[in-house]
C-alpha cells in the first residue's frame, strides 16, 4: 500500500487513541484548579504556616500527610502551594501572551520596516542572555524584590510567542480579507487587533498553555535557589525544605511537593499536546527549551 | 577563487550582523548589573565619611559620569577582560573564572555528551519503528521525563544514591584521580541526563520522523541499504542542521541552569556556585563578568555555528 494511506491511518488512530488521554488530563487540571479556588475562598490550606503539631510527625487522622520539620501540616502547605502555582502560571501566561501577540502582530504586519527590525533585535537580545543569569541579574537589580521572578519570566517567555505570531501574521496579511480591510481605510492598529490576532488564536492558546507549564517549573527552580517565591508557600519552597530534610532521613515533604508538581505539569503537558494536535497540527513542538 | 571571496564576504556580513546583538546583550547586562546594581559607595568607605570622601569614591567608581560613558567603559573592560576584583574575597575575577570554569566543564560535559547521544539513539529507534509499541513507550516516557523538574530529579537521585544506598558522595568535589572524578560526577551526570532526555528525544524524534518520509530515504530503502546506514547517513545526516542548532541553543540554558543548580546543591566549586554566591551576597564584579561574558560568548557561538552550517550545506549559503 502507499505509505500515505498507512500514515494517515496511523495519524487517525493516534488521534482517536489520544483523545481520552487529553480528556483525562483536562479533568486532572480541573481538579487542581478546584483545589486552587478552594484555597482562594479559604476552604482549605489557609493554615499552611501554623505550627500545628510535633515536627516530622507521621501521617495521621489529624495530619493526613504528616508534618514538616517545624510541625507545619504538609497537606495544607501542598494545597496552598497549588494556588500559588496557578497565580504564577496564569499571570505569566496571560501577560506573556498579550505582549507576545501584540509584538508578533506588529512585527509581522510591518515586516521589512523599522518596527520589525527593532522587535527582532529585542527578541534576539533577550534570547541570547542565558535565562537563569537574566533572572539572577534582575533579582540583583531589583534588590531581591518578590516580583523579580515574574518579571524575568515575562521578559523572556514572550519572544517565542511573538516569533510564532509574527510568522503567521506574515502569511495572513497577504490574504484578500486583510487587503480589503486596508482598502476600506482601516488603521493598521485595528487590522492587527481585530482581524489578524483573532486568526492566530490557535497559536496564542497553545503557547499560553506551554508558558503556564514553563512558569510553574521555573518557579520551582528559582525558589529552590532562593530567588523565587518569597514570604509565601510554593512547591519550590517545599522542595527546598525537603532537600534539607532528606539528609536527616525525612522524605515526606519532598515526596508530597514533587508529586503535586509532577501531576499538574504532566496533566497540563498532555492537555497542551492534545490542544496542539487538534488546533494546529502543522506547527512543530515549540517547547525546545527545557526551562527547568 | 570567486567562490571563496563570496564566502568571505558572506562571513563578514554575518559577523557584522552579530554586532547589534552584542551591543544589545551587553546593554542589558550593564543596565541590570551595573547601572541598577547596588550603590557601592558606602561599601568602600569607612564609618562617618566626609562629603569630600564620598565625592572622591563616587568619582573613583565612575558614578559621576554620564550613562553612555559608563557603558562604553563597561564594554572596554569586558573586551579587555579587565574584570576587577570580587568584593567578598578580593580575588581577581579573572582568576576566579579560570579556576571555576574547568570544574564546571568537567562536571557537565559527560552528562551533556551522553545525554545527547542517548536521546539521538532513542529518537532514531522511535522514528524508525514509528507508530509501534516501542515508539509509544519512548514517546510516553519523554512526556514523563519532560514533566519532571530538574530540582526533583537532582534531590531525588541524591536521596537514592547518596543517602539511601550510600554509593556516591552526597556533596563535595575532591578530584585527585579518575576514580575520584567518576565517583563525584556520577550523580550529577545521571541527573543531567534524566533532566534533558525527554526534551531532546521528543525533539529529535519529530525531526527524524519527518525525514524518514523523504524521497531520498524511500529510495535508499528501495535500493536495499541497511537500516543503520540509512539512519546515520540519510536521516540523521539530512537533519543535521536542526539537530546542531538545537544542541547549540540548549547549551547555555542547560549548562548555566545545570551548573547553578548542581553546584549550589552539591557544593561543587564551579562557575555556577560563584555566580550563585554573587547573587546572594550582591557581589557586583563577579555577576557583571559572568552575565556579560556568557551572553557575548553565546552570540559569537551562534554566529559561528550559523557560518559552519552554511559551509557544510552549500544550499543555505546562497540565502
Amino acid at each position: 500500500m502507499s505509505s500515505l494511506v498507512v500514515q494517515s491511518g496511523r495519524r487517525l488512530r493516534g488521534r482517536l487513541a489520544g483523545e481520552p488521554v487529553g480528556f483525562l488530563a483536562l479533568i486532572v487540571v480541573g481538579a487542581y484548579a478546584l483545589v486552587a479556588c478552594g484555597v482562594w475562598l479559604g476552604w482549605w490550606g489557609s493554615e499552611w504556616s501554623a505550627l500545628a503539631g510535633p515536627g516530622w510527625a507521621a501521617p495521621s487522622a489529624e495530619h493526613w500527610l504528616g508534618t514538616n520539620r517545624l510541625g507545619q501540616d504538609i497537606l495544607a502547605r501542598a494545597l496552598a502551594a497549588t494556588a500559588t502555582a496557578f497565580e504564577i502560571g496564569v499571570l505569566v501566561a496571560v501577560v506573556t501572551t498579550a505582549i507576545g501577540g501584540l509584538a508578533g502582530g506588529l512585527s509581522g504586519y510591518f515586516s521589512d520596516g523599522w518596527p520589525d527590525e527593532v522587535l527582532l533585535w529585542l527578541m534576539g537580545t533577550l534570547d541570547a542572555i542565558p535565562f537563569y543569569l537574566l533572572v539572577a541579574a534582575l533579582a540583583f537589580a531589583l534588590h531581591g524584590h518578590p516580583w523579580a521572578m515574574h518579571l524575568a519570566m515575562i521578559a523572556t517567555f514572550w519572544t517565542t510567542t511573538a516569533r510564532l505570531v509574527r510568522a503567521e501574521t506574515q502569511r495572513i496579511r497577504r490574504l484578500p480579507f486583510i487587503e480589503a480591510a486596508r482598502v476600506a481605510g482601516l488603521l493598521p492598529r485595528s487590522i492587527i487587533v481585530r482581524h489578524i490576532l483573532p486568526n492566530t488564536a490557535h497559536i496564542l492558546l497553545v503557547q499560553a498553555t506551554l508558558v503556564f507549564i514553563a512558569a510553574i517549573k521555573v518557579e520551582v527552580v528559582l525558589s529552590f535557589l532562593g530567588i523565587g517565591t518569597q514570604d509565601s508557600i510554593s512547591w519550590g519552597v517545599m522542595i527546598a525544605e525537603g532537600a534539607q530534610d532528606i539528609l536527616a532521613g525525612q522524605y515526606g515533604n519532598f515526596v508530597v511537593a514533587s508529586l503535586f508538581l509532577f501531576g499538574l505539569v504532566m496533566a497540563f503537558s498532555l492537555f497542551a499536546d492534545q490542544l496542539q494536535d487538534s488546533l494546529d497540527p502543522r506547527t512543530q513542538d515549540s517547547r525546545w527549551q527545557p526551562h527547568g | 577563487m570567486n567562490k571563496r571571496s563570496a564566502l568571505l564576504a558572506f562571513g563578514l556580513r554575518k559577523l557584522a550582523g552579530a554586532v547589534p546583538l552584542i551591543l544589545g546583550v551587553t546593554l542589558v547586562s550593564f543596565v541590570l548589573t551595573v547601572h541598577f546594581g547596588p550603590d557601592q559607595t558606602y561599601a568602600l568607605l569607612g564609618k562617618n565619611p566626609t562629603a569630600a570622601e564620598i565625592e572622591q569614591v563616587r568619582a573613583q567608581l565612575g558614578y559621576d559620569q554620564p550613562f553612555v560613558l559608563r557603558y562604553a567603559d563597561y564594554l572596554k573592560r569586558l573586551a579587555t577582560l579587565d574584570l576587577g576584583h570580587a568584593q567578598a574575597t578580593g580575588e581577581p575575577v579573572r582568576s576566579m573564572l579560570a579556576r571555576t570554569i574547568p570544574v564546571s566543564l568537567l562536571l557537565l560535559a559527560p552528562g551533556f555528551v551522553l545525554g545527547t547521544l542517548l536521546a539521538l539513539i532513542l529518537a532514531a529507534l522511535a522514528a524508525w519503528y514509528r507508530g509501534s509499541l516501542l515508539d509509544r513507550v519512548i514517546s510516553g516516557a519523554s512526556v514523563v521525563g519532560m514533566s519532571l523538574s530538574f530540582v526533583v530529579i537532582l534531590v531525588g537521585l541524591q536521596a537514592v544514591f547518596g543517602v539511601w544506598l550510600g554509593w556516591f558522595p552526597v556533596r563535595g568535589w575532591s578530584v585527585a584521580g579518575v576514580a575520584d572524578y567518576l565517583h563525584h560526577v556520577a550523580v550529577p551526570t545521571l541527573a543531567f541526563i534524566v533532566a534533558t532526555l525527554g526534551y531532546n528525544t521528543r525533539f529529535f524524534r519529530a525531526v527524524l520522523a519527518a525525514e524518514m518520509t523523504s524521497e531520498q530515504v524511500r529510495s535508499a530503502r528501495a535500493f536495499g541499504i541497511g537500516p543503520l546506514r540509512i539512519m546515520t547517513v540519510h536521516v540523521i545526516g539530512n537533519s543535521l542542521l536542526p539537530i546542531v542548532t538545537r544542541i547549540l541553543f540548549s547549551l547555555p540554558l542547560l549548562v548555566i541552569s545545570g551548573s547553578l543548580l548542581i553546584e549550589s546543591h552539591f557544593g561543587i566549586p564551579g562557575v555556577g556556585r560563584i555566580t550563585y554566591a554573587a547573587v546572594m551576597s550582591g557581589d557586583q564584579p563577579v555577576l557583571m563578568a559572568v552575565v556579560g561574558l556568557s551572553a557575548v560568548l553565546f552570540v559569537i557561538a551562534v554566529t559561528v555555528a550559523d557560518l559552519l552550517c552554511r559551509l557544510i550545506d552549500p544550499r543555505l549559503a546562497s540565502t
